[in-house]
């Protein structure tokens, strides 16, 4: 390459003064005794001078106190709620942010047999569980379940008729309702108080303190934000680190008191955090088992098969089954 | 082969991360993007409108933006600090526009041909450059997003063409091309005729 042609290859560059300090100095000797480059350049400066306009006169750092409050007024950041109700909080946050992606496209396949419109009014039909119990009313006028129906049949009775009561709305009247009643229990003193969530209630056929209910809101929620994102073709980022962690410990208790104290030990591990001995105590570990937290708690969610969840492992692989069909078996959602 | 732009890049880990916190409503998070991006921001509105009190606008409407649909960005296509950029200058060239328009209503309501636009040049720049200007800002506007990624990093955010190349994954040859592209087009647009929208009144 001649001196013309690289002296030309970086007028652009040149003009727009994206040349390391090297290259900028090899231009100007090659104007001075080339006509044509020179009028390249000097055509290409001008435009670059019209763009800049004239020197800016004090327009530096600004308080970020306007800006901000015009982007709050658009979107209300998460609540500030007790620790145990943040996920939960963070989870809602998430799931109105992908909500103006559905514009249009409420009828797109989800999960089971839900469309997006469905999904979101399950989601309002199973936060109801917890909001009834705190106080709230329902939004969606009551099922007839029958007493003493156990509590997968009365959960699954619920979602149906909420659903088909929603199916008869505009989709944005559902998402009001959801997020209505997601403020509402954000809003209870159980949310903000750890020392008033602390008192078991019976929901799901689990007996838990309330803030480990609110937990499990936040676990169901993100699972199925992220469905709706699959969906849609988005990529849902997993909940902060610290709420996944939160998801995780819980999710681990409650598979541990599946397991049972008698089934064979196996030392389960988190990357990047937490372990733990499932199953029984009194026998030497018989395997080891490492999963992702986001793809334990999509195991847990029923997103995964035991099959197909990334793992490692070692040691027995009975053992290692046995834990992770357990996991996969409490079709938490 | 050339890479196909923006749509190669690796999400950066800090992107990544910011973006997640937006998207569960994390309040800092948006205080921290303005942190670091805020001046790019104005910079670049001001650059287009001439205007600190424009620029301040358009920067709200981004930061607005960003935090209430997050998944309008997606870090596997490119930076934030360029879809901030890009954002930002489209939203401004549409500010001026309307202005522009709204002043063409306004001459022509009070038939006053005399009558001096008020967010006209300053003492430094005359009416032609002026209009100039905008007419380079609607074309830069309105290049190829990958002619555009470059000359963004490279011109607003004062990137060197080698460190835009790094930024966005691509040969350094390519970005060399691209911003020499770019600019050629944006120098022969000054020859075309004019946006009908931004005629000044006859």
């Amino acid at each position: 390459m001649t001196d013309h042609d690289g002296v030309r290859d970086l007028l652009a560059a040149w003009a727009f003064g994206a040349l390391p300090p090297a290259e900028r100095r090899s231009v100007q000797p090659h104007l001075a005794e080339c006509e044509s480059c020179s009028a390249e350049a000097a055509r290409l400066r001008e435009t670059v001078r019209l763009l800049d306009g004239p020197p800016a006169n004090g327009t530096q750092a600004e308080p970020a106190v306007p800006v901000l409050t015009r982007a709050l007024r658009t979107r209300p950041a998460a609540p500030q709620v007790a620790p145990h109700a943040a996920p939960y909080a963070a989870a809602v946050s998430g799931l109105r942010a992908l909500l103006p992606e559905l514009e249009g496209k409420w009828g797109t396949p989800v999960v089971h047999d839900w469309d997006a419109h469905a999904t979101l009014a399950h989601l309002l039909a199973a936060d109801e569980h917890l909001a009834v119990r705190l106080g709230i009313g329902a939004r969606v006028p009551a099922s007839r379940i029958e007493e003493g129906a156990a509590w997968e049949d009365a959960w699954d009775r619920r979602t149906t008729d909420v659903i088909a009561h929603e199916h008869g709305r505009d989709p944005g009247a559902t998402v009001a309702d959801w997020s209505a009643q997601a403020t509402d229990l954000l809003a209870t003193p159980e949310a903000r108080d750890s020392e008033l969530a602390s008192c078991a209630t019976l929901l799901m056929g689990i007996r838990l303190p309330v803030s480990d209910h609110f937990v499990v809101r936040a676990f169901e929620t993100w699972i199925h934000t992220d469905d709706l994102g699959r969906a849609l073709g988005l990529r849902v980022p997993p909940p902060p680190e610290e709420h996944l962690g939160q998801l995780v410990r819980l999710a681990v208790r409650i598979l541990g008191l599946a397991l049972g104290p008698t089934a064979p030990p196996v030392l389960f591990a988190i990357t990047g955090g937490g372990e733990w001995v499932l199953g029984s105590e009194d026998e030497p570990v018989r395997a080891e088992l490492v999963l992702d937290p986001v793809d334990f708690c999509l195991l847990v969610g029923g997103r995964y098969t035991p099959d197909a969840v990334p793992r490692g492992a070692t040691g027995d692989e009975d053992a290692v089954r046995n834990v992770l069909e357990r996991a996969a078996a409490l079709a938490w959602l | 082969m050339q890479p196909t732009g923006s749509s190669t890049s690796v999400p950066s880990a800090a992107d990544t991360e910011l973006h997640r916190r937006l998207v569960y409503g994390d309040e800092s998070a948006l205080t921290e993007a303005y942190r670091i991006y805020g001046g790019l921001v104005r910079g670049v509105a001001a650059r287009v409108t001439r205007s600190p009190l424009a620029a301040e606008d358009v920067a709200q409407e981004v930061f607005a933006q960003l935090w209430s649909r997050p998944y309008a960005f997606d870090a596997r296509r490119g930076s934030l600090r360029t879809w901030l950029s890009l954002l930002a200058h489209r939203r401004a060239v549409d500010w001026v526009r309307g202005e522009a328009r709204h002043r063409k209503h306004r001459h022509a309501d009070d038939s006053a041909l005399h009558a001096i636009p008020d967010a006209g040049p300053g003492p430094d720049e005359t009416v032609v450059d002026r209009e100039r200007a905008l007419l380079l800002h609607t074309a830069l506007a309105e290049l190829p997003q990958p002619q555009r990624e470059v000359v963004h990093l490279a011109y607003f955010a004062g990137r060197t063409y080698r460190q835009a190349a790094a930024e966005l994954g691509i040969p350094e040859g390519t970005a060399k091309t691209r911003l020499r592209t770019a600019l050629r087009t944006l120098a022969e647009s000054l020859a075309d005729p004019p946006d009908p929208a931004l005629e000044r009144s006859a």
